[in-house]
């Protein structure tokens, strides 16, 4: 069934569809929508969910943390400030193994105050040992939160997916929405190891010496790098039931292309437009769209970018001190592989500014006519 | 210990870092430094009820649906619930510390239910076993002699009960109206006093017939016979024809149905007998005018009964004081003086003071004297101690005579109701160490509700069960967390023009689902009701649930005093103290 739908509302249809047992949210704009949606069929009677409200997203993902250990299937949504008071808990559920999934809409942290959208707040949150996936578009929001309840239970890790705000959390696209009982032969119901219950005295996350608290890290690690195998069967299972996938990456415009765009989220759909325009120019030039971004899919890029002389990457984000992360990230990836192209590190649209097509058109004429970046951090739609 | 695993390399670990052992060995218990432990308190309305019952209890019957389990429980301390529900001012709900909330549970509501419930079902008192322990005499069956009757019945005491009026029930019979207590539901109650075996003789007058000295067969007596005589006006013209007394109207109206009286009726007084006997008037179809000499704020009657009393189109004319009342053919000429409010009095009411010179008349068909009541005296044997217009007794109701007892309006200027039961249930218990050779007054200490005067007769009968801390539980100290405001449920009222026309009850009993509504409201002060808040907040699991006896316990073993459940529970139902080592 195709219907018009916000961002927000994919976001709730996909923790419908995933039958999920508990929800805890708090909400915050942008994600605020998405709770009510949810909050309202719970009440109503017509989702049958156990709702917990809650007085802060630190209790959010806490309650999460033991309904989980419980065994059930958990979702929250949060943003910003939201995600940023629910660090703690972050670390506390990928260190307990547990398969939540939560949906982080991209917004900036303040001051000052803002709501628009900004990667910095998800990707603040790299090291906390959860997957994260960013989405392009509304379809792509409701099928990544089915595929992510699929890896997280493979896998025992939590999953952040991430969209961006008000771009495609309150704008309206057609989404196909899958049946439920189609839904339900590609996601069994959640089964764990061990979970809490009345009949046996397990004790959970105990105290874990210097003797043992080290392999357990070693494990989470090795969980991580099962990741890109296990998520891509599971895309290609998903592209077999309902005809669409999305891989790690997608590579898009010229086969052989001489420079490289990088991005992620929203900005992607916005480059396809540029690029496509510049390949009819007839420039060697191609996009990677970035959808995960934990574990870093470098083994893809390499891939991906075999022949390419130059790489643009743009990033709605800021490390302040080093640049874009996902610049970064990509320079640190690269570092140790036999092609090592030029990293031009492109930071525009913070707190929401508009990344245009002429923004972005800029930034490949940059990297088209230098050799290297003039500075590690270029700036992009900045006024000066 | 659990057992031990050892592991040496990440391959052979779990995924998570988890105990499949227990930590049972780890006994937490010995981190605390304080202690909680369940203990029911006093609630304040069992503590306001001069009938001792158990209010907290009932009503806890009552939202578990079980009104013959609450029945039995108010039958414990008292023979009249159905009275009582109906009749009583109901002190305990002034003292609901719902009040402090919202609004007071209806106790008196709930109480008329649950006895109007039971009745239905024809339940039927048995009769106490043989054994008889000893004969006493009760001389009045109002609500104190057939209170202090039924629990020496139930005490297996042979229990004879002698009342002058041709009917059991005192005041109850006589005085209260039939539109407040119907005389069915004394009836009941009364036949369910005799199914014990109590013998009531009536139309036996004590001081007539038998002197109270004669009465050499019996081991103990206990008087009861109230304050039936009306108290003069000293006026002129009172003694007059036409001219009757407050009491002897209700007694006329009570037990014969109808009373000959003019068409405009004056009832002089502004008590609770004043509302009576007004409305009964009304209910003759004739017009009432009560003059009553403070004002309105000094009235002593029920602030419920005047509003009723007006509804029903009862005049009353405040600040007049009648000085003389003159025959003139059938007509009763009022000669009155208008007063004012001067200083307080002792009462603690402002003591009306005449104009002078304000002289007018009034002019009725009858004028009746309804103001106030004194005891009969005449009857009683000598060597019996009074002061000030009541028989002194003891705390247990001894009076200076050798084994005799008294109790109720004679040796109480609080003349209500259950204020006469609970005396009567006091000198029950006292008569019953008296025959025993025992010390009743170390006995009724033992056996107080909260911290007196009342007295629970069922702590007397099982010491030890039920505890309950004598503190009185306060507003601040529940937790209203766990409250929402609700509204309390009203028993439905006739209209004014309804009542009037035919003697019927003003008011109706609840119906069952307002009953459990409004039985769910009580925050059931200091006393558990297995809300299991407790169960729910324990950190450490150390709470579990018992049995039917008591519900839970704490397991100390682990419990680490954090207190978190005495804080949680949200009627004061767990205590904390110090951890003694």
């Amino acid at each position: 069934m195709k219907k018009v739908i916000t961002g927000n509302q994919a976001v709730a249809y996909g923790a419908i569809l995933s039958r999920v047992d508990v929800i805890s949210a708090y909400p915050i704009t942008p994600q605020t929508t998405i709770v009510e949606e949810l909050s309202e069929l719970v009440a109503s009677g017509r989702l049958n969910t156990k709702f917990l409200k809650v007085e802060s997203e630190h209790s959010a993902m806490a309650a999460l943390i033991g309904a989980s250990t419980g065994g059930v299937r958990c979702f929250t949504a949060t943003s910003s400030h939201g995600l940023a008071y629910m660090h703690e808990m972050l670390h506390w559920a990928s260190g307990a193994r547990l398969p939540i999934v939560m949906v982080n809409v991209n917004r900036a942290l303040g001051p000052g105050w803002n709501i628009w959208s900004d990667q910095t707040d998800s990707l603040s949150q790299r090291d906390t040992g959860w997957i994260q996936l960013y989405c392009e578009n509304n379809q792509e929001v409701l099928d990544t939160i089915l595929q992510a309840y699929r890896i997280a239970e493979s896998v025992k890790l939590p999953v952040m997916v991430v969209l961006d705000a008000f771009v495609l959390s309150h704008t309206s696209e057609a989404v196909e929405i899958p049946a439920m009982e189609e839904v339900d032969k590609f996601l069994p119901p959640c089964c764990l190891e061990y979970t809490i219950g009345t009949q046996e005295s397990v004790a959970f996350s105990v105290i874990t010496t210097p003797e043992y608290f080290f392999e357990f890290r070693y494990k989470i690690q090795k969980a991580m790098e099962q990741v890109p195998g296990i998520a891509k069967n599971v895309d290609d299972e998903f592209r077999s039931w309902f005809g669409r996938g999305y891989g790690a990456i997608e590579r898009y415009g010229k086969e052989e292309a001489e420079v490289l765009l990088m991005t992620s989220g929203t900005v992607t759909s916005t480059s396809r437009i540029v690029i496509q325009k510049l390949v009819q120019k007839g420039y060697g030039v191609a996009g990677i769209k970035i959808k995960r971004f934990r574990p870093f899919p470098s083994e893809e890029i390499r891939e991906a970018m075999k022949g390419a002389k130059k790489l643009a990457v743009i990033d709605r984000n800021l490390s302040v001190g080093i640049g874009g992360i996902f610049a970064q990230e990509l320079r640190a990836s690269l570092y140790s592989g036999e092609e090592r192209p030029q990293v031009f590190g492109f930071v525009s649209g913070l707190g929401g500014r508009d990344i245009t097509p002429e923004l972005i058109e800029e930034a490949i004429q940059y990297t088209w006519e230098h050799r290297q970046p003039e500075e590690d951090i270029l700036w992009l739609g900045l006024r000066k | 210990m659990g057992k031990q695993i050892l592991i040496t390399r990440a391959t052979e670990m779990p995924d998570i870092p988890i105990s499949l052992g227990n930590m049972e060995w780890n006994k937490t218990g010995t981190w605390r430094a304080q202690r909680p432990f369940y203990e029911d308190k006093t609630p304040p309305c069992n503590a306001a009820c001069p009938a001792g019952n158990d209010i907290v209890a009932f009503i806890q019957k009552i939202t578990q649906g079980d009104f013959e389990e609450a029945w039995n429980l108010i039958k414990e301390e008292n023979p009249f619930p159905g009275v009582c529900g109906r009749v009583c001012f109901h002190p305990c709900e002034s003292k609901c510390n719902r009040g402090s909330y919202d609004e007071p549970v209806a106790i008196h509501a709930l109480e008329r239910f649950v006895a109007d419930f039971v009745s239905r079902l024809a339940k039927k008192t048995e009769k106490v076993s043989a054994e008889q322990r000893g004969k006493v005499a009760i001389i009045g069956s109002g609500p104190a002699g057939l209170s202090c009757a039924y629990h020496l019945a139930k005490l297996r005491y042979s229990v004879t009960v002698f009342e002058s009026f041709s009917l059991a029930g005192g005041v109850l019979r006589t005085g209260i109206p039939s539109y407040r207590l119907p005389k069915d539901v004394l009836d009941e109650e009364i036949s369910s006093i005799e199914a014990l075996g109590v013998e009531i003789h009536t139309g036996v007058v004590i001081g007539e017939e038998i002197r109270i000295e004669e009465l050499k067969d019996y081991q103990a007596i206990f008087i009861g016979t109230g304050a039936h005589q009306s108290r003069v006006l000293n006026i002129p013209g009172e003694k007059g024809r036409g001219v009757f007394s407050g009491l002897d109207l209700l007694e006329k109206v009570n037990l014969d149905g109808k009373v000959k009286i003019g068409e405009n009726v004056a009832i002089i007084g502004g008590g609770n007998t004043a509302i009576d006997v007004a409305r009964s008037v009304i209910r003759l179809g004739k017009k009432a005018t009560i003059l009553y000499r403070r004002s309105k704020e000094e009235m002593p009657a029920f602030e419920g009964e005047i509003v009723e009393a007006l509804e029903e189109g009862v005049r009353i004319r405040y600040l007049v004081n009648p000085i003389r009342i003159q025959q003139k053919e059938s007509l009763k000429r009022l000669e009155c003086l208008r007063m004012v409010l001067g200083e307080k009095d002792e009462s603690g009411r402002r003591k009306p003071v005449p104009i002078p010179n304000s002289n007018f008349f009034v002019e009725m068909d009858s004028v009746i004297i309804a103001a106030g009541e004194e005891i009969e005296t005449s009857f009683l044997p000598r060597g019996i101690g009074k002061k000030e217009g009541i028989v002194l007794t003891q705390m247990d109701g001894k009076t200076t005579a050798e084994g005799i007892f008294a109790g109720g309006d004679l040796t109480s200027n609080q003349r209500t109701v259950a204020h006469a039961i609970g005396s009567g249930k006091k000198a029950a218990m006292a008569i019953d160490c008296y025959l025993k050779g025992n010390d009743s007054e170390g006995a009724i200490r033992q056996i107080l509700v909260g911290n007196g005067p009342s007295i629970s007769i069922f702590k007397y009968l099982h010491p030890g069960e039920r505890p309950r801390n004598s503190h009185l539980v306060t507003f601040e100290e529940l937790n209203m967390d766990y409250f929402e405001p609700s509204r309390r449920e009203k028993e439905p009222k006739r209209s004014p023009k309804e009542r009037i026309k035919k003697i019927v009850e003003v008011t109706s009993t609840l119906t069952e689902n307002a009953v459990l509504r409004e039985a769910e409201r009580c925050f059931s002060c200091g006393t558990c009701n297995e809300c299991e808040n407790c169960y729910i907040f324990c950190p450490d699991a150390s709470i579990s649930k018992k049995g039917k006896e008591i519900s839970h316990q704490v397991d100390y073993d682990f419990c680490k005093g954090c207190g978190i459940c005495f804080v949680e529970c949200p009627r004061r139902a767990i205590s904390l103290e110090e951890e003694a080592r």
